[in-house]
C-alpha cells in the first residue's frame, strides 16, 4: 500500500485537492442530476424511478405556454436583446476610447468602472433608476416628451409587435446588463491596440474612409473576439440569476414576466422540492445551449476571420 | 532517492490534515456551552431591533436553566427555508428554527419534521391544543399532528388615515366599516389626482398578494380537506377578485403597477400610510410601531399628529364577513436529526408561554410587539396594560381571536401561494381584458396537479416498500 503510494508522482498529490473538489462537486452532481432527471426526487427520501414524466410535463409546459415554457420565452428575450446590445455598445466605446484624446485613461475607467461593482449594489441601483414614479430615467422620458414607462412592474416586452416600444420588467433587466459591458470592452480595447496599424494606413491609401475602414477592417480583426463574447454572453445571460432574483425578490413577478429559466429552476428545486423536475430543466438548458452554441459555431465560419487565415 | 519518497509522504500527510482540519471546524463550530448543559442551536431570521429582542429572550431563558443553553443564530433574509432544508438533506439540522413560511406540510409530508408529539407527552399535546388560538392551533398542525408551534400571529386589518379621510371626504370616519360598498366610497373620495388625471394619492389600492384574505372575507375557501380538493376558483374567492379588479378599471392598469412600484422609492420603505401616498392601507400589526413612532415625531417637532384607525376588513353590503381575514404566523420547527429536540422544545414553551410561562410570553409579546398564540397569554395583566397603552394593536389583537384563515396546510403550499398571486397580479395588472374565473381554474389545475404527482409519488414508494 505505501509502495504504491509512493509511486505516485508529486504533482497528483498537489493536484489532488482539485481533482477531489471536481468530482465531488461537479462530475457526481453533474452525472447524477441527469439520473435524477427521470425520478421523483425531493432530497429528503430516496429518488423513485418515474421515467420521462419531467419531459413529458416540461413539453405540455412548453405547448401551453406556461410554466418551463414562460421561462424559456422569458429567457430566450432576455438574452436575444443583451447579447446583441451588450456587443454592439461594447464595440463601439472599445472604438471611440481607442481614440487618443485628452482625458483618455480617465473615460476608459469610468466606462469600465461598473462592471467592477458587486451585481446586487448594482441591481439596486437600477430598481432607483427605473421606478416608474420617482426613477430619473422616466423623468428624463418626460422632459423628452416621451411617455414614462413601467420598467420592473410592467409585463410589456418592447420588441413584440403587441406592446412595441413600450418598456417592461424584460427590457429593464436587459438595460440593466448593458451596465457590465466594461469586461467585454475592455477585451476589444486590447484587441484594437494589437490590429497591425498598417493595414488601416494601407486602406488609407486605397481611398477608404473612416466608416469602411471600420466595417471592412476593424470589425473582421475582431470577429474572432465577437464570437467569444458572443458565446459567453449568451451562456452567461441563460444563466441570469442573481439580478432576476434581486429585483422580483426571487417571485419572477410582476406576473411571471421575469421568471428566467435559472430562477424557475431554483424555486422548482428548493421551494416546492421538486428536484427531479429541476434536474430535467436543467438537462434541456444544457442541451438548448449546447445546440445554441454548435449552431454559432457552424455559422461563425462565414464570418469570423482569424489572424492565421488572413495572413494565409 | 529515498529521501524525495520520505517528502512525498510528508507532503502527503500535511495535505491530509489540511483537509481534516477544514473539514471539523467548518462542520463543528464552537460555542461557549455552560458545563453540564446541552446546547440548543437555534436559527431565526429576526434582525434589527427584533434581533436584540430575541437575544434578550434567549438570555433570559439562559439564565433561567441549569439544563440547556440556547445559541441564537440569525438569518435575516428570505432563505432561512432553503438553508434549513439543506442542514436537514445535509444531515446536520439546528435543534430549533423559527421561520413563517407555509412550509409545515411540505416539509412534514417528507418527514423533515420532528410531530411536537414525539417530543411532548400525551397529556401536554392534548393540554396544548387548547391552550392554542384556533389559527395558532391551525398554523403548526398537518394531518391532524401538531408539526410547529407558533409563537406569533400575523393579523391583517386595513389601516386609515383618519385626518386625512376627513379632510378630503368632508365627513367623519367611520368606527368600522359596514361593507366594502362603503370602502370604495371612501377610498374614491380621497384620490388626488393631476391636472391630467393622473393619480398622485389614491383612497384605497388593492394588493394582489391580498386575494388571501379577501377571499375567505368574502366567504371563500381555498381548500376543501374533506375532498382533498384545491378551491382556488370558489365563487367567493371569484367575486372577491373581481372587486379588486374593479380599481383597474377605475384606474387603468398601468396607473396601478406604476403607483404601486412608487411605494418601493419611499425611504427606508416607509410605511405609505405615513407618506401619504394612501388614506387606507391592508398591513399587519407590526406597522402600528412605525404610526407610533411617526407621531411622537410629530409631536417632538410642536405639530398637532395624524390620527390613525383600524378597520376590520369588511364584506359585501348585506353579508356578515365570512372570516376575519388571512392569518400566518412564527413557528418554531424541530427538524428530524436535531441533537436536542428536548432542549429545543424547553425554549419553545419559554417563548410561546405553554406550560406556566404565560407571563414571560405576555412580556416578549409587549416587548416585540407580538401577537400571543393563547387567550391565556393575552389575558395576562402584564398584556392587558400593553393593549390599554396600544389601542391600535389592541384591535389587532381582538381580530386574531375570531376566524382567522392561513394559507391552506397542504404540500405545495408555496407553490400554490405563487400561483394564485399571479393569478391576481396578472388580472389587475394586465392590459388585457382576462377572467377572474379562468384565471382562478389555471391556478386551481396547477396547484390540483402538484398534489396529483405526489400522491403518485406517495403511492409509488408504498408499492415500491421504500
Amino acid at each position: 500500500m505505501m509502495r504504491a503510494l509512493k509511486r505516485i508522482p508529486a504533482g497528483w498529490w498537489f493536484i489532488s485537492p482539485w481533482l477531489l473538489g471536481l468530482a465531488l462537486l461537479f462530475i457526481y452532481p453533474f452525472v447524477a442530476s441527469l439520473y435524477w432527471s427521470f425520478c421523483r426526487y425531493d432530497m429528503l427520501s430516496a429518488p423513485r424511478w418515474i421515467g420521462t414524466e419531467h419531459y413529458q410535463r416540461i413539453a405540455a409546459e412548453l405547448w401551453r405556454g406556461d410554466g418551463f415554457g414562460q421561462a424559456l420565452w422569458n429567457t430566450a428575450y432576455f438574452a436575444a436583446l443583451s447579447v446583441p446590445l451588450s456587443i454592439v455598445l461594447a464595440v463601439l466605446l472599445a472604438v471611440m476610447l481607442s481614440w487618443r484624446v485628452r482625458g483618455q485613461v480617465i473615460f476608459r475607467t469610468l466606462f469600465y468602472l461598473p462592471a467592477i461593482i458587486p451585481l446586487v449594489a448594482s441591481s439596486i441601483l437600477w430598481m432607483w433608476l427605473l421606478n416608474p414614479t420617482a426613477g430619473i430615467v422616466n423623468h428624463l422620458l418626460g422632459w423628452l416628451g416621451l411617455a414614462p414607462q413601467l420598467w420592473f412592474n410592467g409585463i410589456e416586452e418592447a420588441a413584440s409587435p403587441s406592446t412595441l416600444l413600450s418598456f417592461g420588467s424584460k427590457d429593464a433587466l436587459v438595460l440593466m446588463s448593458t451596465w457590465g459591458v466594461g469586461n467585454f470592452m475592455l477585451i476589444y480595447l486590447a484587441a484594437l491596440g494589437d490590429i497591425p496599424h498598417q493595414l488601416y494606413d494601407a486602406a488609407e491609401l486605397d481611398g477608404a474612409g473612416r466608416f469602411r475602414r471600420f466595417r471592412h477592417l476593424t470589425l473582421p480583426m475582431l470577429s474572432p473576439l465577437i464570437f467569444f463574447n458572443l458565446v459567453l454572453g449568451l451562456i452567461q445571460s441563460v444563466q441570469a440569476f442573481t439580478q432576476v432574483y434581486l429585483v422580483s425578490e426571487g417571485t419572477g413577478e410582476p406576473i411571471g414576466s421575469t421568471l428566467v429559466l435559472s430562477l424557475h429552476l431554483f424555486l422548482a428545486a428548493f421551494q416546492d422540492l421538486e428536484m427531479g423536475y429541476a434536474s430535467a430543466m436543467a438537462w434541456l438548458l444544457f442541451v438548448i445551449l449546447l445546440i445554441a452554441t454548435a449552431l454559432l459555431f457552424r455559422w461563425s465560419r462565414g464570418w469570423v476571420h482569424y489572424r492565421a487565415s488572413l495572413g494565409g | 532517492m529515498q529521501a524525495n519518497n520520505i517528502d512525498r509522504l510528508k507532503l502527503a500527510t500535511g495535505l491530509l490534515l489540511l483537509v481534516l482540519l477544514i473539514v471539523l471546524t467548518a462542520t463543528r463550530p464552537r460555542a461557549s456551552v455552560p458545563a453540564g448543559r446541552e446546547e440548543v442551536v437555534f436559527w431565526h431570521f429576526w434582525g434589527g431591533h427584533d434581533r436584540r429582542v430575541v437575544e434578550e429572550i434567549v438570555n433570559r431563558f439562559n439564565q433561567s436553566q441549569d439544563r440547556h443553553f440556547v445559541r441564537a443564530v440569525a438569518m435575516p433574509g428570505n432563505n432561512l427555508d432553503m438553508k434549513m432544508f439543506l442542514a436537514v438533506t445535509g444531515g446536520d439540522p439546528p435543534d430549533l428554527i423559527n421561520q413563517d413560511d407555509p412550509i409545515v406540510a411540505d416539509w412534514a409530508h417528507r418527514g423533515a419534521l420532528l410531530p411536537l408529539d414525539e417530543i411532548a407527552s400525551p397529556a401536554e399535546i392534548e393540554q396544548l391544543n387548547g391552550w392554542l388560538l384556533p389559527a395558532a392551533r391551525q398554523l403548526g398542525s398537518y394531518q391532524q399532528r401538531l408539526y410547529g408551534l407558533a409563537n406569533g400571529l400575523d393579523i391583517r386589518a386595513l389601516y386609515y388615515n383618519r385626518t386625512l379621510i376627513e379632510q378630503r371626504s368632508g365627513q367623519p370616519a367611520p368606527r368600522q366599516l359596514a361593507s366594502i360598498e362603503q370602502l370604495d366610497r371612501l377610498a374614491e373620495a380621497c384620490v388626488v389626482e393631476d391636472p391630467d388625471g393622473q393619480p398622485t394619492a389614491l383612497g384605497f389600492l388593492p394588493d394582489p398578494r391580498r386575494l388571501w384574505a379577501w377571499g375567505v372575507v368574502f366567504g371563500g375557501a381555498f381548500y376543501d380537506a374533506d375532498t382533498k380538493r384545491v378551491t382556488a376558483a370558489d365563487p367567493a374567492n371569484v367575486e372577491a377578485l373581481q372587486w379588486m379588479a374593479s380599481y383597474r378599471h377605475r384606474f387603468g392598469p398601468d396607473n396601478l403597477a406604476a403607483f404601486r412600484q412608487g411605494d418601493q422609492s419611499l425611504p427606508g420603505k416607509t410605511f405609505p400610510l405615513l407618506a401619504g401616498r394612501y388614506a387606507i392601507v391592508l398591513d399587519g400589526q407590526w406597522r402600528v410601531r412605525d404610526i407610533r413612532a411617526a407621531r411622537q415625531q410629530q409631536l417632538e417637532q410642536g405639530q398637532p399628529p395624524t390620527e390613525y384607525g383600524v378597520w376590520q376588513l369588511p364584506a359585501p353590503r348585506g353579508r356578515q364577513a365570512a372570516a376575519e381575514g388571512w392569518v400566518n404566523g412564527n413557528l418554531f420547527l424541530v427538524p428530524r436529526g436535531c441533537r436536542n429536540a428536548a432542549g429545543s422544545w424547553e425554549f419553545m414553551k419559554f417563548w410561546s408561554g405553554f406550560g406556566g410561562h404565560e407571563a414571560e410570553a405576555a412580556r416578549i409579546a409587549s416587548q416585540g410587539g407580538w401577537i400571543p398564540v393563547s387567550q391565556q397569554v393575552m389575558d395576562h395583566p402584564l398584556f392587558v396594560q400593553y393593549l390599554e397603552e396600544n389601542p391600535l394593536f389592541a384591535e389587532f389583537v381582538r381580530l386574531a381571536a375570531g376566524r382567522q384563515v392561513p394559507t391552506p396546510v397542504i404540500p405545495g403550499a408555496r407553490l400554490y401561494y405563487r400561483q394564485l398571486n399571479q393569478a391576481a397580479g396578472r388580472l389587475l395588472y394586465s392590459k388585457q381584458e382576462l377572467s377572474a374565473r379562468e384565471l382562478l381554474e389555471q391556478t386551481t389545475r396547477a396547484v390540483q396537479q402538484h398534489l396529483q404527482r405526489l400522491e403518485r409519488h406517495d403511492a409509488g414508494s408504498a408499492g415500491g416498500g421504500s
